[in-house]
């Protein structure tokens, strides 16, 4: 039983030295998280730069929106029912090819879209945008937070019908 | 019979604490990312995520590091147990809430859905709990 304890205080002070590494090497992510400022996992350059669709953070896209960009819900149909960004438009990967005529009208060419789907580990709004670049949409801009980031933030998700 | 135990202990330590070095150092070199992937986990308050994303990899290099060096085993082990435990738990509920993420445990990129993860997290906690109980027979203290 001592010989448990003194393991189990060992483990804890290896976690101690691993979360004050952590911490030390990492206090500006973690400072910059809670006042608000969100460090940026990529530089922003334009699309028409590079010819891929650019990450946006939670703090750009609600300026985008806001600034009347169109976000762009890359997830399949009952998700994006389910609840989606206020005012996004429907555009699932799979369904691109025979969407595109339709999704022309609701944006033109020049506009600012935010794609976005399931969060970081979902690659669906990004290959929607190098889609949408190659249909020849100049301002294309992933969130890569997506809905997950979006709603957990506490901003407001619309179910369908609603905007 | 010994000497082959002895030397499957060894190949046990040396396996976990490569994974676990591994897994820390490819999550510590993107900490936005991995706090995004932590974030999608639905588990904490969003700036939390960022203050997970910011340690817990370097406590699974820590652990893993010192399995390799063959120094203080049995506690890194005991950690990998209960590290293992509690992400066996966030998993599960991850799979019992039909949420289809990532699970971020190797990085960005690695693509493993939720069971498989769980599936992994298992054979590592075995893995974790023979290096732990096999340390005093093939291993001890003495250096025997």
């Amino acid at each position: 039983m001592k010989q448990l304890q003194r393991t189990l205080l060992e483990s804890l002070v290896i976690t101690a030295l691993g979360l004050l590494a952590g911490l030390t090497i990492n206090y500006r992510v973690v400072i910059d998280a809670f006042a608000g400022h969100l460090t940026a996992p990529v530089t922003a350059t334009t699309p028409a730069e590079t010819g891929l669709p650019q990450p946006v953070l939670l703090a750009e896209v609600r300026e985008l929106l806001n600034n009347g960009a169109l976000p762009v819900d890359a997830r399949d149909g009952g998700l994006f029912a389910d609840g989606h960004l206020p005012g996004a438009v429907s555009l699932p990967l799979e369904e691109v090819e025979t969407r595109l005529d339709d999704f022309g009208r609701q944006a033109a060419v020049g506009q600012t879209l935010v794609l976005y789907c399931n969060g970081y580990g979902c690659p669906d709004s990004f290959d929607l945008g190098l889609r949408l670049i190659a249909a020849g949409y100049r301002d294309v801009r992933v969130y890569e937070g997506g809905l997950p980031e979006w709603r957990d933030a506490g901003l407001p998700v619309v179910k369908e019908g609603g905007r | 019979m010994k000497r082959s135990g002895r030397v499957s202990y060894h190949l046990c330590r040396l396996l976990l604490g490569g994974v676990f070095v591994w897994a820390g150092a490819v999550k510590a070199l993107d900490v936005p990312a991995f706090a995004g992937q932590v974030a999608a986990y639905q588990l904490l308050p969003y700036v939390w995520n960022y203050t997970v994303a910011a340690t817990l990899p370097y406590v699974e290099l820590l652990a893993g590091a010192l399995l390799i060096a063959n120094l203080r085993v049995k506690p890194a082990a005991l950690l990998l147990i209960l590290l293992n435990a509690l992400f066996i738990v966030v998993l599960a509920s991850v799979v019992a809430r039909g949420l289809e993420i990532d699970c971020g445990c190797f990085g960005p990129d690695a693509g493993t859905t939720p069971l498989q993860a769980l599936g992994r997290d298992i054979v590592l906690m075995a893995l974790a709990v023979a290096v732990y109980w096999q340390y005093g027979r093939y291993a001890p203290p003495s250096g025997g």
